[in-house]
């Protein structure tokens, strides 16, 4: 049998020669693809930066890496732990202390899918360019994955299948740091949430109840202008009426400013990132701090709590006042937001 | 094409019967260094105290900055060289020197750098050689370089008490471009050229920065960041 494979192995080699060209031993290709994009999620193309384009194979080597409690500088935090698949990739938690140092974090664990599309920045407050640049936040902060990013390039060399996973997707002779967050990029811009029953009843593929229905009229006059239809959100950032002022320990660098920490512009102070209401059922508790326990309180919030300052967003002056029986219909509607296939697919 | 052959066959025969005292070889090799001077001396980190142009005493333990897109011009001719790919992470405790390599030879009288790293390249972090993110100047939180790290402790002259200073200047309007005369660079010849970073300029023209009266002594950004970027974009670097 081993003889066998050698000839045939040897066989294009000679064949090759024969027909008078030099002998090329064909390299294995990288699998690219454009992943399938549904009408409903109001976009066009699936944007991505041309030095780390999606491949079959650079997915799977992010994949294994997100899964990995080996990244982190104690072997036991992964990305997964506070970007869990089946909670829609966050942790079900305000602000988490299960990071390396054990130390509670001062922002809730966002979503993780269609950030393809999330053009005006990550984080809450927009501070990250894209993925790739992201990444080295989670991966190196003491109190998340705290990793040494030279110890890890050691683990991930020192790793035959690694090693040969990054060689093929790469195809540079060393690891380098920018080739991991690369890898969990592409990973996580593959994570795509486009089958609710949302999707399907606009698909044609489903019906919605009579109460989802007047849910989602409710939602299209209530909160479509920033949880804008489609991913759900308009991709800026606002002030929701969370707090009146905003106090700025020196130590925490600006982190209770919201936007103001990046841009500077005063009127950002206490913006953050409309998050997406797909999943939204999943990804309790809410807002960037995880203040809101339930979608009631969240409601109770719109409805009475707004804090008012001159950077309110001005669609929020006045609250948004909602029945009892209507805020049982627009939360019927947001069920429809969740995508149990996706999740289901996601699973590791 | 003809022309082209022509050219370059008429250019080497030039190369080759020129053999006289009045050859010039293509290229020449250009390295440059760099020097760390504060308050007149060679700077140490760690142990010794530096007077500050301020009054206050100070030990610095960490001092790092970009310098990028290096180039080299006659400003008579018009012939330049621009590095490619030009980022360089000079730091205290590490490399302090360019090496150019060989470059077009040329009388260059005009040396052409920037303090940071250009917006394009600012964008983003998933970078290697001098910008990969491992060595301790990419902002993770803000996507983008630290383009000048200073950190250290002073006497502060109100309370007598110890402190610490950490200055992380970055993002892209703090990003400076210095231009600097050169003498002496002959066509042809190994040249070293030897660039002073003198660190008195970081506290003074135009801002006097004052640290026992400051609100906060940990200067990242804002309004006290532009001013000692302000401060660092004339007399910090110059060539020796």
């Amino acid at each position: 049998m081993k003889k066998l494979s050698k000839l045939i192995l040897s066989l294009p080699l000679v064949w090759a020669c024969t027909s008078g060209e030099d002998p090329v031993i064909s390299e294995p290709k990288i699998h690219y693809y454009i992943p399938e994009v549904s009408s409903t999620l109001q976009v066009a193309g699936f944007p991505q930066p041309e030095r780390n384009m999606l491949s079959e194979e650079g997915v799977a080597l992010g994949k294994r890496l997100y899964f990995d409690p080996n990244l982190s500088g104690n072997g036991k935090v992964s990305c997964a732990t506070c970007h869990s698949p089946s909670l829609a990739f966050t942790d079900g938690l305000a602000l988490a202390k299960h990071g390396v140092s054990g130390k509670g974090l001062h922002r809730t664990s966002p979503p993780l899918f269609n950030l393809a599309w999330q053009s005006e920045g990550l984080f809450w407050d927009g501070g990250a360019h894209d993925l790739e640049s992201l990444n080295f936040a989670p991966l190196t902060h003491p109190d998340e994955m705290g990793a040494d990013l030279n110890e890890l390039i050691s683990y991930l060399e020192s790793d035959p299948v690694y090693k040969e996973q990054f060689e093929f997707v790469f195809s540079e002779g060393q690891i380098q740091s920018a080739q991991i967050s690369r890898a969990i990029s592409q990973y996580v811009r593959s994570l795509i949430s486009q089958d609710s029953k949302y999707d399907r009843w606009k698909r044609s593929e489903a019906e919605l109840t009579e109460l989802e229905l007047t849910g989602y009229q409710l939602y299209q006059k209530n909160c479509s202008s920033c949880h804008q239809e489609g991913l759900f959100t308009d991709r800026s950032f606002h002030n929701n009426g969370l707090d009146k002022a905003y106090p700025n320990p020196p130590a925490l660098e600006g982190l209770y400013q919201g936007r103001f920490r990046i841009t500077s512009n005063p009127e950002d102070m206490g913006a953050y990132k409309t998050p997406t209401l797909r999943n939204i059922v999943l990804t309790a508790p809410y807002m960037h701090d995880g203040r809101f326990q339930t979608l009631e309180e969240v409601l109770d919030h719109y409805q009475n709590g707004i804090q008012v300052n001159e950077t309110l967003a001005p669609a929020l002056s006045e609250g948004i006042k909602l029945s009892t029986t209507e805020r049982v219909a627009i939360i019927a509607f947001l069920n429809t937001l969740t995508d149990s296939l996706f999740i289901q697919k996601h699973q590791k | 094409m003809k022309n082209l052959i022509y050219t370059a066959l008429f250019g080497s025969i030039m190369m080759f019967s020129s053999c006289d005292d009045v050859e010039v070889p293509a290229t020449m090799a250009m390295d440059i260094s760099l020097e760390h001077v504060l308050d007149g001396q060679t700077l140490e980190l760690n142990g010794k105290s530096f007077t500050l142009p301020s009054g206050e005493d100070f030990t610095p333990k960490k001092f790092k900055y970009y310098i990028s897109n290096v180039a080299l011009r006659n400003s008579v001719s018009g012939e330049t060289y621009v590095e490619p790919n030009s980022y360089h992470l000079i730091s205290e405790d590490g490399k302090k020197s360019i090496d150019l390599g060989m470059i077009p030879s040329a009388n260059y009288d005009q040396l052409t750098f920037s303090i940071g790293v250009d917006e394009v390249a600012n964008g983003k972090t998933d970078q290697t050689g001098d910008l990969d993110p491992n060595s301790d100047m990419a902002w993770n939180w803000n996507t983008g370089y630290k383009f000048v790290v200073l950190e250290g402790e002073f006497t502060n002259s109100n309370s007598g008490e110890r402190q610490g200073l950490i200055i992380h200047i970055g993002t892209n309007p703090n990003f400076r471009t210095v231009t600097q005369s050169l003498t002496g660079v002959i066509a042809g010849s190994p040249t070293s050229l030897t660039l002073t970073s003198n660190l008195d300029e970081l506290f003074k023209d135009p801002n006097i920065l004052q640290l026992s009266e400051l609100e906060s002594t940990t200067i990242m950004f804002g309004e006290m960041a532009g001013k000692v970027a302000e401060n660092y974009s004339e007399g910090f670097i110059t060539v020796k």
